[in-house]
């Protein structure tokens, strides 16, 4: 593999920009905040340039800079706003089965295949739409878990929760995701195809 | 339905859960026999695998697949400036 050459400074944010900006709102959902973000990366990246090896690509280096820019900042917000949506937020999840534990909304069948799925982008905007319905503090744990392949312990680390209430936030947010998967996507899905 | 020991509501928590952390041994097959008779436990379960599998699939393409969004030009000239003073 050839190995990979820093290219000058200057053409960085015509070059990565708008992807750093991408990947930032993605997860941060603000955009000066997001852009504060993108700057900073731009910024420490110029510092530790020195340190660049090659061994990655330009944007996977400035990429992994950013990373952890926004655990950073999450970890701040943290600890700032110490909010427990365990307590705060109504659980849904009740509504999903009776007394006994049994389901009252039953999981239709999605009769999807994942390797079409990732190709839709209708998809991608559906799944998107559905975890901004989730609180703030839920679509997080979820994106760090599932989107960015963190384990439990690295994100009671980043949200200052215990392991029991990373699973259940998890929980709660899969359930509250693939119920709105269901009926945003599968159910129209399936609509469409008696027809 | 309540099979086994754990009903479904149970049953989809310990599911979840065991996509986080390894399950005692108990939970495990109390999850196993559950599914054997219960056709939603099984559909939720492979539900949450699928949502697995396909959130990934969005980190790793994020750029194809998050809907494009572009730094302002007032950005792009801020950033470029204070780059430039360090």
């Amino acid at each position: 593999m050839p190995e990979n050459r820093i290219s000058d400074p200057e053409t960085w944010v015509d070059q990565f920009g708008d992807y750093l900006y991408n990947y930032a709102l993605s997860r941060i959902q603000n955009p000066s905040t997001a852009e504060d973000m993108v700057q900073e990366t731009f910024l420490a990246a110029l510092r530790d340039r020195g340190n660049f090896k090659g061994l990655s690509t330009e944007r996977t280096w400035l990429t992994s800079i950013l990373k952890h820019k926004i655990i950073d900042h999450f970890r701040k917000m943290s600890r700032e706003h110490p909010v427990d949506d365990l307590d705060s937020a109504t659980d849904f999840t009740e509504d999903l089965f009776d007394e006994k534990g049994s389901w009252t909304l039953k999981p239709s069948n999605w009769n999807a295949n994942p390797e079409k799925l990732v190709d839709r982008k209708e998809f991608w905007e559906i799944l998107n739409h559905c975890l901004s319905d989730l609180s703030k503090r839920l679509a997080l744990a979820f994106r760090l878990r599932e989107i960015d392949g963190m384990n439990c312990d690295e994100i009671c680390n980043v949200l200052k929760i215990t392991p029991s209430n990373c699973w259940v936030m998890l929980y709660r947010a899969r359930m509250s995701i693939r119920r709105c998967l269901e009926i945003k996507w599968f159910d129209v899905k399936a609509g469409e195809g008696s027809q | 339905m309540n099979h086994w020991m754990f009903n479904c509501k149970e049953v989809t928590y310990m599911v979840s859960e065991s996509l986080d952390r390894r399950l005692p041994f108990f939970k495990r097959i109390g999850i196993r026999m559950h599914l054997l008779m219960c056709k939603f436990c099984s559909r939720f379960r492979r539900q949450l695998l699928l949502l697995k599998e396909v959130s990934r699939a969005h980190g790793t393409h994020l750029e194809q697949f998050e809907s494009p969004v572009t730094l302002s030009p007032e950005a792009r000239s801020r950033i470029k400036q204070t780059m430039q003073q360090h």
